[in-house]
């Protein structure tokens, strides 16, 4: 940590604000109280002309919404510059990593060491031939989301990661290609527009092998057997992916039939009608639908069409007349209201566009998707209103245009039920923060540095003990799903709280011991070993520097370090009697002076250690609201 | 006073009451005295446990219990077998390990469509246990709302279906709660557990205990999983302790302890600050409980192998060995085994994982033995669903797609096992009546609530309480005096007529 120490005795100023309820910075809100707002010595800050500045706390709870963990110059910049601008900023960035690019780059590096130890091997080493583990896609995450400036947008690709869900636990698991490839695609669509991402997602091998449409085959007799098109993805892509199962007014909740029941949105016949169009898709590089010779590749390239199904033709070269049937389904597909007319299967491509837009189109999209985008981002429980607010942004951003995402953040993030809490919905909001998050926070709060600006950290103690990495969910219900809800009163009230659902004994020993290790041990990053002659790299497994902190460990500044971190990691929603119960554990310690009155930094690493531990366990800091 | 004697001085003031350990005495005095000892005068031995093993992906069942008749007395299954599995079904006969059958029994009017049955060349240890008499198969069995006999039963639409039938996460789902017609069900496992779990001695430690992390087998309204990993040992449970080289390592360790309790143990305005609260309170309580009582467990002579599902099962069969330390009368187990959706290579596949079940099932048994509580402890097999008879390929490649019924395996000192309890379906595609379609999906002929009721019975639940355990088993059953769902659990022990405050559950 290298803050300067002026930075720091305003925070200490600022704890008696730490109780504070309300939280502040967005400057179309109402009746709020100016001073209260202010961190200055002064008194009031900069007033703009479109509202107040946040203060640092408010800034830092604003990017642990926005990002996946406020850094401290993040913070600074936000309180000098506000959410709007920072906004702007952010939405404007390009897309600026590739995870498959970056893996491709590390085996290059991998095959070069393997051909310089072997200089004689007749079949040279090379990016294509050489087969990856998983791994590599967790350190190509990582290394992104250390180094990318568009946070916003690594936070939205984690967050579609979690709706649009295909997993490593599934026949590509180790497969960093698969993984990659489709994360790639999350992160390019982020700043887009959700039909584009759906048009994308439908064409990416790894769903398609995921929710097995690959190869899938119109109705017809293939080698003897009645075949039928695989139903997974036209249930899936409508239960997960877009409308969900009950038809949804535009606040996002249910409507109600005259008997006050849910009206679902599909039954069994729209499955089947929808399956018919998903099908003729194969490897970019088969030779005829069936063909499963690809390797680890072939899932970085979109899925080819193949309206005829000519396999007989390849597999028994021997026969006169093979049998050439349909690959796609030629027949009207009707699902959803909706039917799409009976086509020649050469223009299967069609279907799957008119499909695209019957799903996309369904009124039940926005509210849908946007509920489920606030859930991951903001709380578990928005208020009717505030889905109301940003569902009609996601269907039309004000120039007409459906399921822009650029808007829809807007309206997530600036919404005054996303900036401030009020008295009224005080009991309910916030979310569990999810174990994967709390660790970016972490690393991203604690200024984890690499001197060489390289990381090659897998994340295996996060997914070890709290089992969440990005793209290593269970199942395509993701790793917790939206409706759970915890036993007690969060049930009794009919409100959710989804990531409770990945709340366990196991889990929750396992991220105190993962802190353990992360803080106390000061051991960050899991390195992995890349084969072939790669050297151990220091540099790569960086720690972290606590010793900025050192002076204020000590029993006299322990407030000042308590209030930094309460503010970098909780934004400063750590109350006053939890902080003394931090402050009562630390000052049993041994103080930082030694018998000369020097700083002892081994005991002064450790206080600001344990310090950092308790504010993270805090349920304050684990609850995000 | 020096500096360390001041700090001790605090730092004991500062636990004084509120520590964990006299925190949790305390609640167990009132929740003691509170509690409905339902099995408070039953003798110390009355222990029963149930194990449930998820075979995730929808197992191919149907090369699992195989029919294996040649043609004498007129069973020529293997035959049947063959033609309609095409490349999927084994070749050799003599290969498979033939079921010494004591009875057929049949549900509802329905029996097996054979006479002989064997096991898979894999799983030699099944037969084994089968033959002993500690085994059945279900056959035919899956998820139903109400009985449907036949194709035009299931296109009426005035009979109940299961939502989503062949979908992996409706089906997984109902296995686990046993109502199909429900997205939003609490578990078997758990209800009984709500019906049960006050009689424990000890109700800090959740009766359901989970090798497979959250699920939704063992949740109820009360009772939900407490959840361990098959390495548990009294030094990995709970938190790690603050590295040993740290000025007063231990004290310093019980001073960060008693700081996280103090800060989930806060009162909070925010409802979901105090769900986290409780929910960390509640684990560390059980760590603790958990962490002296292992230091009792023995050590086996029952050897495991080293698969996870062994592991697994090892893990349930230590936690078993402390159960009068951990003051547990009743307890349910959760295992998984994945990687059962074979679309495609399915013969290697089940090469590959079918033994697995089979050694880790008969280790376990014996471990039960060892602990003289094999008539204790029953254990079940569950998977989302059969899968179909046809193939769906040519060559190594194929394999069967997502159906409805099929078999599955009970185990347990318990179980009137060499029988084969429901109706293991003809194998023809025309001429089966159940059949829904032309792959060979099978209307199951036992309910996943037949099988519960069963073993719910024999549990301790009472013939009254059924209805909250199994919502829909008045669709299937009722009770009268000596009359039980299948007959497949000894009930020579009498059954419960204790009935619990909960009431009946309708969806």
């Amino acid at each position: 940590m290298r803050l300067t120490l002026p930075l720091a005795i305003l925070f200490a100023l600022n704890s008696c604000f730490a109780q504070k309820t309300e939280t502040f910075g967005l400057g179309h809100v109402g009746n709020v109280s100016v001073t209260a707002s202010s961190n200055s010595p002064n008194g009031i800050k900069t007033l703009t002309l479109d509202g107040f500045l946040p203060n640092h706390n408010s800034a830092s709870r604003f990017l642990s919404q926005a990002t996946l963990g406020p850094r401290p110059a993040e913070i600074e910049n936000v309180t000098v510059i506000g959410e709007e601008a920072w906004m702007n900023q952010q939405l404007a960035l390009p897309n600026s990593f590739s995870t498959e690019a970056y893996i491709r780059s590390i085996a290059q590096q991998v095959a070069d060491t393997l051909n310089l130890q072997d200089p004689n091997r007749e079949e040279p080493y090379t990016v294509e031939n050489l087969n990856l583990n998983h791994d590599y896609f967790d350190i190509a995450w990582f290394q992104g989301s250390m180094t990318s400036p568009d946070r916003l947008r690594w936070r939205m690709a984690f967050a579609l990661s979690e709706i649009f869900v295909a997993s490593r636990i599934s026949s590509f698991d180790n497969n960093p290609y698969a993984l990659a490839s489709y994360y790639d695609v999350l992160l390019e669509h982020s700043l887009g527009n959700y039909r584009d991402l759906l048009e994308a997602v439908t064409f990416h091998p790894t769903m398609a092998v995921y929710l097995t449409y690959m190869n899938n085959h119109a109705e017809g007799i293939v080698g003897g057997n009645h075949v039928f098109p695989d139903e997974n993805y036209a249930r899936e892509v409508m239960q997960l992916f877009s409308i969900g199962l009950f038809e949804l007014n535009t606040d996002g909740t249910e409507k109600q039939d005259v008997n006050g029941n849910p009206i679902p949105t599909y039954d069994n016949d729209d499955i089947g009608g929808l399956a018919k169009v998903f099908t003729g898709l194969s490897w970019h590089n088969s030779d005829y639908l069936g063909d499963n010779t690809s390797n680890e590749q072939a899932y970085t390239h979109p899925l080819k069409f193949f309206p005829i199904d000519s396999s007989d033709a390849y597999r028994r070269p021997w026969r006169s007349e093979p049998d050439i049937v349909d690959g796609h389904d030629r027949g009207p597909k009707t699902f959803l209201g909706q039917t799409i007319p009976a086509r020649d299967p050469s223009l299967g491509l069609q279907d799957f566009q008119d499909a695209i837009d019957v799903i996309f189109n369904h009124p039940n999209v926005g509210p849908f998707i946007c509920k489920q985008l606030i859930q991951r981002m903001v709380t578990s429980n928005p208020s009717p209103s505030y889905v109301q607010r940003v569902a009609e942004v996601f269907n039309n951003n004000g120039s007409g245009v459906r399921g822009d995402f650029k808007a829809v953040l807007q309206a997530i993030l600036l919404d005054r039920e996303a900036r401030v809490i009020e008295e009224r919905n005080e009991r309910y909001s916030g979310m569990l923060r999810e174990p994967f998050v709390r660790y970016t926070n972490l690393v991203n709060a604690l200024n984890l540095t690499s001197s060489i600006g390289v990381y090659r950290n897998d994340m295996d103690e996060v997914y070890e003990q709290m089992g969440q990495r990005p793209l290593q969910s269970p199942s395509v219900f993701n790793f917790f799903q939206t409706s759970y809800t915890p036993d007690g009163e969060l049930a009794e009230q009919g409100k959710v709280a989804p990531e409770f659902q990945i709340l366990n004994s196991i889990t929750l020993t396992g991220y105190l011991n993962a802190l353990a290790e992360w803080l106390i041990d000061n051991d960050p990053i899991d390195y992995y070993w890349y084969g072939g002659d790669t050297v151990y790299k220091e540099d790569e497994v960086p720690e972290f520097d606590f010793s900025g902190d050192y002076l204020f460990a000590s029993n006299k500044n322990l407030p000042i370090l308590l209030d930094k971190y309460n503010m970098l990691l909780a934004h400063g929603s750590i109350s006053e009697t939890n902080i003394n119960h931090i402050k009562t554990a630390i000052e049993a310690m041994p103080d930082i002076y030694d018998s000369n009155g020097e700083i002892d930094e081994i005991d002064a690493r450790r206080r600001v250690a344990l310090t950092l531990f308790l504010i993270m366990s805090s349920p304050e800091y684990i609850i995000n609201r | 006073m020096n500096r360390r004697d001041f700090i001790r001085n605090v730092g004991c003031g500062a636990m004084g009451s509120t520590t964990l350990l006299s925190t949790l005495a305390n609640l167990g005095v009132v929740n003691g005295a509170m509690a409905n000892k339902s099995f408070h005068n039953a003798p110390p031995d009355d222990y029963k446990a149930i194990v449930c093993v998820l075979l995730a992906g929808g197992m191919d069942s149907y090369n699992m219990l195989i029919p294996n008749g040649t043609g004498s007395g007129g069973d020529n299954g293997f035959a049947n077998y063959q033609t309609v599995r095409g490349g999927l079904a084994l070749q050799d006969v003599n290969a498979l390990h033939n079921l010494n059958i004591l009875e057929h029994v049949g549900v509802r009017g329905v029996t097996n469509a054979y006479d002989s049955f064997a096991v898979h060349t894999q799983m030699p240890e099944l037969q084994q246990l089968f033959d002993a008499g500690n085994l059945a198969f279900m056959s035919n069995i899956g998820t139903l709302v109400e009985p449907l006999a036949n194709e035009a039963d299931y296109d009426n639409d005035l009979k109940k279906k299961p939502l989503g039938i062949y979908s992996h996460s409706d089906q997984i789902q109902q296995w686990q709660t046993s109502v199909p017609q429900s997205r939003d069900s609490l578990g078997f496992g758990g209800r009984i557990a709500d019906l049960l779990h006050a009689g424990n001695d000890n109700v800090n430690l959740s009766m359901n205990i989970s090798l497979g992390g959250k699920n939704i087998f063992q949740r109820g309204k009360e009772v939900s999983e407490y959840a361990i990993r098959n390495n548990i040992n009294a030094n990995n449970v709970g938190f790690e302790g603050l590295p040993g080289g740290w000025s007063n390592s231990g004290y310093m360790t019980q001073l960060r302890n008693q700081a996280v309790d103090n800060l989930v143990a806060e009162t909070y305005r925010n409802a979901l600050h105090t769900a986290y609260g409780v929910n960390t309170q509640s684990s560390i309580a059980a760590f603790e409980t958990f962490k002296k009582a292992l230091l009792k467990v023995p050590s086996f002579t029952t050897s495991f192998p080293q698969t996870g599902l062994a592991e697994d099962l090892f893990a349930v069969s230590r936690v078993m060995s402390i159960r009068n330390e951990l003051g547990v009368k009743r307890q349910i187990f959760f295992v998984t085994y994945g990687g059962w959706d074979m679309h495609d290579n399915l013969i290697a596949s089940l090469n590959g994982r079918l033994p697995v079940v089979s050694q880790a099932l008969k280790a376990f048994y014996d471990s039960t033995v060892e602990l003289g509580i094999a008539d204790k402890v029953t254990t079940i097999t569950i998977s989302d669903f059969g899968r179909t008879l046809t193939s769906n390929g040519t060559g190594t490649q194929q394999g069967s797609d997502h159906a409805w019924g099929g078999n599955s395996i009970v185990m347990g000192g318990s179980v009137n096992g060499r029988k084969i309890y429901g109706g293991y379906p003809q194998m023809e595609i025309e001429t089966n009546a159940r059949n829904i379609s032309n792959r060979g999906n099978f209307i199951p002929a036992v309910s996943t609530d037949e099988l519960y009721a069963e073993l719910a019975l024999w549990y301790g639940v009472s013939p009254s309480d059924l209805c909250y355990a199994l919502p829909n088993i008045g669709n299937f059953y009722s009770y009268s005096a000596g009359n039980y769902p299948l007959g497949l659990m000894n009930m020579s022990g009498g059954i419960s007529t204790v009935d619990q405050p909960q009431n009946c559950l309708t969806y």
